[in-house]
């Protein structure tokens, strides 16, 4: 089982630097995209609070928690080999 | 120079395709002959074609291991290790071994009255290494013409190898062509322009000293 721990272990770190990595990629686009609007439409309000309000939204949006998809889809699919190499 | 060049980009993608030829699963159709276990030496760098079962001790140095003799559809014989992959890299996740050499010896049929099994595996055959492909699972298919089904995983794992490969070689290049030759440019236009301004001052130099010369006469 020691195995399965050192798998796990490494696994963690890798896609932790991978979820670190997309969450701030992600968070960035949708800042480009908010300036973007804003740039295009003057409105509404201040800029910078318009973003600042915008990203707000993106915390708490399902889109964001999506990307602990990050961890959930290499687990289903060390899950679907592990089932199907042994046991279909 | 461009022998060196391709020297290494040739033997870099014969790396990575040797990586995938020997990890990636293969379906070979076969006649399970007979199955066999061999105290095997784990010392020297051959190692590395034996696998690592969780169940094994760190500091062993051998240990049994066991094998599938068979003859395959052409008539050639081949000999499968099979083994745990546990944990441990190539990620099959293998734990079923007892099983599949339970299996293995269920599948066991003569020459007169064959049967004939698809076995997957990974890995290599080499005689003077004593390497064996690690069978991964068995079922039994009508005959020895019997086809080895499409393989999907090879298929998702190596498109999805080439897009990234294909996704970094493109940024890369976008990258150097928007940032690193115009740099590489604008060295070499002031590596030129510095050698003009030596050239000229060389001359004025050179027209001083013989000034001087001529002043002295």
């Amino acid at each position: 089982m020691l195995g399965a721990l050192r798998l796990m272990a490494i696994g963690f770190a890798v896609l932790t630097v991978v979820y670190i990595c997309l969450s701030l990629y992600s968070r960035a686009v949708r800042r480009a995209k908010l300036e973007a609007e804003w740039d295009r439409d003057q409105g509404p309000g201040e800029r910078d609070g318009f973003v600042h309000q915008g990203l707000e939204e993106y915390d708490g949006s399902l889109r964001r928690k999506l990307i602990l998809g990050v961890y959930v889809v290499p687990l289903c699919l060390v899950a679907l080999i592990i089932y199907l190499t042994n046991f279909a | 120079m461009f022998y060196v060049k391709w020297f290494f980009i040739i033997g870099f993608w014969s790396i990575v395709a040797g990586f995938f030829h020997y990890t990636l699963p293969q379906v070979d159709i076969v006649r399970v002959v007979n199955t066999y276990e061999e105290r095997q030496e784990l010392t020297d760098w051959t190692r590395i074609f034996w696998s690592t079962p969780d169940s094994q001790s760190t500091n062993i140095n051998n240990r049994d291991v066991q094998f599938i003799q068979t003859v395959r559809a052409n008539g050639r014989p081949m000999v499968y290790r099979n083994e745990d992959t546990g944990w441990h890299w190539p990620p099959y996740f293998k734990f079923d071994t007892a099983n599949l050499y339970t299996e293995a010896n269920d599948a066991i049929s003569t020459k007169e009255n064959p049967r004939w099994f698809a076995i997957k595996h990974y890995g290599w055959r080499n005689e003077f290494f004593s390497s064996f492909p690690n069978a991964v699972s068995l079922w039994q298919v009508e005959g020895p013409e019997a086809s080895k089904s499409i393989p999907w995983v090879n298929i998702v794992i190596l498109t999805l190898f080439f897009g990234l490969v294909w996704g970094i070689w493109s940024r890369w290049r976008r990258f150097r062509i928007s940032r690193i030759d115009p740099t590489l440019e604008d060295l070499q236009d002031n590596w030129e322009a510095a050698e003009d301004a030596v050239q000229d001052q060389g001359g004025r130099f050179m027209r001083w000293v013989k000034g001087l010369w001529r002043g002295r006469r």
